[in-house]
């Protein structure tokens, strides 16, 4: 379906509209009343079919509005359907959970932050917002006054196993339940996972984040246009050039700002060398979450002349401050440019020795192939993006579907995979970085003479939103401004917000020792195994030696089957 | 010198604590283990409780939701336990001062629990692994 097709999709909704603006080709946005959204969502889900990316809730003077952001990925469009809420008091709107549980954490968290209801969703227990958070306080509307830090002296209450918060779900005693968190031996960062268990399988899971909230959203207000790529930088540090950037193009497409043609190289460059050290450092962390701490130890160390690079070129390992509206702060020097090559040829024969190392180890088939699958339709079902889907065989990849920096100008293919398993990720993203390594060397060929910034004088009132593939998937921001010089909403959807979710399709039905690696980020401690009894009405049916007897006869057959 | 610091000084073990980061200084610390600058080397290792832990590091601004849980992990350390804030964020906030859901600084919240504890600071966004390795040589020196 080309973009023509799509906009006569899209007139069999009209009447059930109030408005249609079509600022560019493939920019499309609707506007409609609360009651309708419903319909519009389901239609535009199931029927169009588009690609969900996020929705975000805005506190505008008059009205609450939710804007439900969809992406249509062969032609690159983005078209966003605005819901506005008249109801001050007691704001409320139809859930579209039910039919795509992708959009079931993000209706979590407006419910959070700005306190509209959304009937009839399934779930709709605390997400992003603290244990001990007041009631009724929902920061991100305008007239929120600051409290919201807790006041000095308060004491603490100590969290127990079987917190009372509302946020976790009570699971009854007689089903055992595993909790993995918010502290684990090799968790980078802290979530919490509750894994209900039927002996080895795992038969539902949940998670509770919050601990990482930062509110950036609402610092974000705060700042200048300037400011503001400092700040969404530190969102996440591995993806800290592709924060910024979809913000600024987000910028740019408000103020209609074209940067010059070096800076769009220059910001390839950067995204890229991220890009590879990302995917490096996961190939890592994966070996060492199944034990092959050989790869782990590798995998780092190559990793290190990439930050170097970047360290050369911006002046920092991570958070690289290099992107600002208009174009780049840093150049790429172009007495650099021999050494990058130079670099990045020794990256690219380590890679291949890695890459061989792990594709063609018979052991790690065994390990992961078939586990924690994630079907192509769930894929499609939980919105979720980047390696993820291109693993499960959704083949998208903004940087191809609405080319941004120098993607169009360039010679790369998109990697993707069917089968959706542990392995198919490794294997995307092992091969992932031999095309990265492949566009940073002929952007660096190609690489124009001439200024890395435009100038930039005002930021006019509208609305536009900015997308980009950061490692992780696609990074999506959206920015409105009312002529100041600073946004009045902020909108940041990360990668992982639409694919950690989707641990649900993936982990349950698994094996408990392959949650670990399906998590990829988790790891739970069985090392503890010798204190283990399974335990049935106070009788002991298995003990320490029946089960390290049940191990080995496993043992045996996956050798068996690897024969 | 007390024997109690004395032989926390001889190859100190630390456990990693998240509270709010944004995994840049995380993933420097796990870049200290790694070839290139091998802590282990010294004796540093990383363990995976608290229980063992000689030393905290402690990266990012403490969330409302993460504070009690510091508190807690800090209470399971055995005393005396050296409390690195690693990252401009675990020092001060940094760039989150004004985030609402935001209640740091780290040792505002481990002072409530033990007004004694031993600080360190180790600045930057991100320190890089060089500075962290430079801090604990410099905490330890002056203990």
């Amino acid at each position: 379906m080309n973009q023509e097709e799509l906009n006569n999709r899209l007139t069999e909704i009209k009447d059930k509209l109030t408005a249609v603006e079509q600022p560019a080709d493939n920019r499309i946005w609707l506007t409609c009343e609360a009651e309708n959204s419903y319909e519009i969502n389901k239609f535009l889900f199931e029927e169009v079919p588009l690609r969900f990316v996020i929705a975000t809730g805005i506190d505008s003077d008059d009205c609450f509005e939710v804007l439900y952001h969809y992406a249509y990925d062969e032609t690159g469009c983005m078209i966003t359907l605005k819901a506005n809420i008249g109801d001050r008091e007691k704001p409320a709107i139809e859930s579209i959970a039910p039919f795509l549980p992708g959009a079931e954490w993000i209706e979590r968290e407006i419910h959070d932050i700005l306190g509209i209801d959304f009937k009839n969703h399934p779930d709709m227990r605390r997400l992003i917002l603290s244990d001990d958070w007041p009631e009724g306080v929902y920061p991100l509307r305008k007239d929120a006054e600051k409290p919201v830090s807790r006041p000095d002296g308060e004491p603490l209450t100590r969290p127990t196993v079987q917190s009372q918060s509302p946020a976790r779900r009570t699971v009854p005693l007689s089903k055992p339940v595993v909790v993995v968190g918010p502290f684990h031996p090799l968790q980078e960062e802290m979530e919490f996972f509750q894994l209900s268990v039927d002996g080895e399988i795992v038969t539902d899971i949940d998670m509770r984040i919050s601990y990482n909230h930062r509110g950036i959203e609402k610092i974000s207000e705060s700042l200048q246009f300037d400011q503001v790529p400092f700040l969404v930088s530190r969102i996440c540090g591995i993806c800290s050039a592709s924060h910024p950037l979809a913000y600024v193009q987000a910028v740019e497409e408000l103020a209609g700002i074209k940067p010059p043609e070096r800076a769009l190289y220059v910001r390839t460059i950067i995204t890229e060398l991220e890009r590879i050290h990302s995917h490096i450092l996961w190939v890592g962390l994966a070996g060492h979450f199944i034990g092959y701490d050989t790869v782990f130890m590798w995998a780092w160390k190559y990793r290190e002349p990439v930050l170097d690079l970047l360290e050369e070129i911006t002046g920092n390992r991570n958070n690289y401050g290099n992107v600002k509206v208009g174009g780049c702060r840093e150049d790429v020097p172009n007495d650099l440019i021999p050494k990058i090559l130079k670099e990045l040829d020794g990256i690219e024969k380590k890679m291949e020795m890695i890459t061989k190392a792990v594709l063609d180890d018979p052991v790690l088939h065994a390990r992961l192939k078939g586990v924690g699958v994630l079907s192509k339709a769930d894929a499609v079902k939980y919105a979720v993006t980047g390696p993820t889907a291109r693993a499960s065989g959704v083949a998208i990849d903004v940087r191809r579907d609405d080319p941004y920096a120098a993607y169009a100008d360039l010679d790369w293919n998109v990697i993707s995979q069917p089968e959706g398993d542990v392995f198919a990720k490794a294997v995307v993203r092992l091969l992932e970085t031999f095309e990265s390594i492949k566009i940073v060397r002929q952007a660096l060929e190609k690489l124009p003479d001439g200024p890395v910034a435009a100038e930039v004088k005002e930021i006019p009132p509208g609305e536009a939103v900015g997308h980009v593939e950061a490692p992780r998937g696609e990074t999506f921001h959206y920015v409105r401004s009312d002529g100041g010089n600073r946004p009045v909403r902020h909108k940041v959807r990360a990668p992982s917000f639409v694919n950690v979710p989707s641990f649900k399709a993936s982990c349950i039905g698994g094996h408990i020792a392959d949650v670990t690696i399906t998590l990829a980020a988790v790891d739970p401690c069985y090392s503890c195994t010798e204190r283990l009894a399974v335990v049935d009405n106070n009788k002991v049916i298995h003990d320490y030696d029946t089960l390290l007897q049940l191990s080995r006869e496993k043992t045996a057959r996956i050798r068996k089957e690897m024969l | 010198m007390s024997w109690k610091i004395w032989s926390l000084k001889k190859s100190p073990w630390v456990f990693h604590v998240n509270t709010g980061a944004c995994n840049n200084c995380d993933i420097e610390i796990v870049n200290l283990l790694t070839p290139k600058f091998d802590v282990e080397r010294f004796g540093i290792k990383l363990v995976g409780s608290p229980r063992h832990a000689d030393a905290l590091l402690v990266t990012g601004v403490v969330t409302r939701q993460a504070a009690p849980r510091l508190q807690e992990v800090y209470r399971q350390t055995s005393k005396p336990c050296v409390v690195f804030a690693i990252g401009a964020c675990a020092c001060d906030k940094g760039i989150f001062t004004t985030g609402y859901h935001v209640v740091g600084p780290v040792d505002k919240i481990i002072r409530e629990v033990d007004p004694n504890a031993i600080i360190a600071y180790v600045p930057g966004c991100p320190p890089k692994p060089e500075a962290m390795i430079s801090g604990i040589v410099q905490a330890l020196s002056v203990l």
